[in-house]
């Protein structure tokens, strides 16, 4: 059977680094190393044009090339002869190409030098195994997905109506499809530029309510750019989230800032932006111990499962935005330990009794329903009355209101706070308080 | 051309080696080498490689004679490309002490480094090990960085 470059994946990684031999017109020959090759589709490779004078030189003059290309994963080494066809300076090939590079400089930690300015595209004439003197590590035998397996992971979320359970449902569905036990959920929080952690599977700290700022690192790099980026050999560097805050949890209070959740050990990551109609609205994130772990085929799977999810929250906001029945009559007063919370209007941060809960859109959520509680004595609400309160100041939330009460009800959870929202049905929460409260407004 | 102290020192390095021949055609070629030898003149090097891994290497070098050598200092990326023309030799036990102690160092040496090393094991063999003698016409900083390809290491004469 002949090789195709789709056999060849884990040569197309960047793990170790491939090899460009070219010849000048007088048929004097060149060889270096390449940082990255490309795979463009199963003709055609790319090389980033950041490689010597001579070889580009070269290239131009004379477009038979030859590329060593080695297996990051068994060391398998494989001869391409290739030809120049193009260069590329623009264009969504030369941006998958340059997104490509950024996350493997990243990986050898040259993601500084490392700058694309164009592209060039070669046609592969010829792909030839290189013999080996030693048995090879056979690459890691995985089943290929089970798309049975897919099928139901998909109806699993597409069968719940609740941005919790939505979310839930894709984390399990990542981890029954392909077996990755640690994925967070991020969501985008458009007035903070950042992204929240709303969801969380296999850390020993949930991380819930942690943040990424910008475009800042892998996950930062999909947002920014709405295309799946991993890295695949972390060995060689630190986490390419640098940047991450290591506070530790007990930082908190001080901080108000959460510390992300640290999976020791890492070895490949891999970020999938969550996209419904165009525009970013989180990031799936997994990672694992092992090297290379993630094929192409598992980043076709967690781009389906992610863009199911991501509709199925889009619709559970519309659900929960539309007129909900009456909020049953309040319940009688609770006769417990005071409960103080404090709310700090420059980041609208939250603190129940000196614990930090949120911040954001959330923690301005928590605020306008204790400020009604503590009006008219109600404890149900609905979504619409939320929306109309706050889309003055927070034009956002028309669209990420569910995911926003989910984390502020997440984070009450997990730091168990004398205060819980509870979903009532379709569009309706209701504040269960332990004792009477007071809300102050913190002067920053 | 000869080689200056600096390159003799580099030499002595736990380096890893890749060759580029081409064909009567300019069609280049390229494989792996396994060790290195610096001749007295200090003009003439020795690289060897396995014809059993690389055989189109070793026909281009046998048709036109010309010959890329780059080597590289895994630990720092420090490298350097000689070129020049070449024929080829048999191998003699000296070569295989040779290759043999070039790829122990070059395996350890990347280990240090993370590399896995059962995915090394492909990449170096002296299997049907043949000689490249090449006498050095061109030296080039291959360092990445802002003296990459500049000429270098030769010593004035």
């Amino acid at each position: 059977m002949s090789l195709r470059l789709s056999n060849l994946s884990a040569c197309f990684e960047g793990v170790i680094p491939s090899i460009i031999a070219t010849a000048a017109a007088d048929g004097m020959p060149n060889i270096s190393y390449l940082s990255h090759v490309v795979r463009v589709d199963e003709d055609h490779v790319a090389l980033s044009n950041q490689f010597f004078a001579k070889t580009a030189a070269n290239i131009r003059a004379n477009s038979h090339v030859t590329l060593i290309v080695v297996d990051g994963f068994t060391g398998d080494q494989f001869l391409l002869n290739v030809a120049f066809v193009r260069s590329v300076d623009t264009g969504p090939l030369f941006d998958r190409i340059a997104l490509q590079l950024k996350a493997s400089s990243a990986q050898v930690g040259m993601s500084e030098v490392m700058r694309l300015r164009s592209a060039d595209i070669f046609r592969v004439h010829r792909i030839e195994p290189v013999p080996s003197p030693v048995e090879t590590a056979s690459a890691r035998r995985r089943d290929p997905v089970s798309l049975p397996a897919l099928s139901e992971a998909i109806r699993a979320i597409e069968r719940q109506s609740e941005a919790g359970g939505i979310i839930d449902s894709l984390l399990s569905g990542v981890r029954g499809v392909l077996g990755y036990g640690n994925a967070l959920v991020l969501i985008r929080d458009g007035a903070r530029g950042s992204l929240v952690t709303t969801g969380s599977m296999g850390y020993e700290r949930s991380g819930l309510g942690s943040e990424i700022a910008g475009d800042d690192g892998l996950i930062g790099a999909a947002a920014a750019s709405g295309q799946t980026i991993k890295v695949n050999d972390m060995s060689r560097v630190r986490r390419f989230g640098g940047a991450i805050g290591l506070e530790a949890e007990t930082s908190e209070n001080a901080t108000r800032v959460v510390a992300f959740p640290e999976l020791p050990m890492a070895m490949s990551q891999i970020a999938v932006p969550m996209i419904v109609r165009g525009i970013v609205t989180g990031v799936l994130f997994i990672e694992c111990t092992e090297r290379l772990a993630f094929r192409e085929e598992d980043e076709a799977v967690l781009e389906i499962l992610a863009g199911h999810a991501t509709s199925a929250l889009r619709l559970s906001e519309h659900a929960a935005a539309q007129p909900a029945q009456a909020a049953p009559p309040a319940r009688s007063a609770i006769g417990g330990r005071e409960i103080r919370v404090v709310h700090h209007r420059v980041d609208d941060s939250v603190f129940v009794d000196g614990t930090y809960i949120v911040k954001g859109v959330a923690g301005a959520l928590l605020r306008l329903l204790l400020q009604w509680h503590l009006k008219d004595g109600r404890d149900a609400f609905t979504n619409r009355e939320m929306r109309l309160a706050l889309g003055g100041r927070m034009p956002e939330i028309k669209d990420n209101l569910e995911t926003r009460l989910l984390l502020l009800r997440r984070r009450l959870e997990e730091k168990q706070a004398p205060i819980q929202i509870v979903r009532i049905g379709r569009g309706r929460v209701r504040l269960e308080v332990t004792g009477p409260l007071t809300l102050d407004a913190a002067q920053d | 051309m000869q080689l200056d102290d600096t390159l003799l020192a580099f030499f002595k390095r736990p380096l890893m080696c890749i060759i580029a021949g081409s064909d009567a055609d300019g069609r280049p070629s390229a494989g792996r080498g396994v060790g290195l030898d610096v001749l007295d003149d200090r003009q003439t090097i020795d690289v060897i490689f396995s014809a059993w891994q690389w055989p189109r290497l070793e026909a281009d070098i046998r048709q036109t004679g010309r010959v890329a050598a780059t080597f590289v200092s895994p630990s720092d990326y420090v490298s350097f490309q000689l070129k020049g023309t070449a024929s080829l030799l048999d191998t003699g036990a000296h070569d295989l002490d040779r290759a043999e102690r070039f790829m122990s160092a070059a395996t350890n040496e990347l280990q240090s480094l993370g590399v896995p090393r059962q995915i090394i094991g492909p990449w170096l063999t002296a299997r049907d090990a043949r000689v490249t003698r090449i006498t050095v016409s061109e030296i080039y900083i291959q360092t990445p960085g802002p003296l990459a390809g500049m000429l270098a290491g030769a010593r004035a004469r």
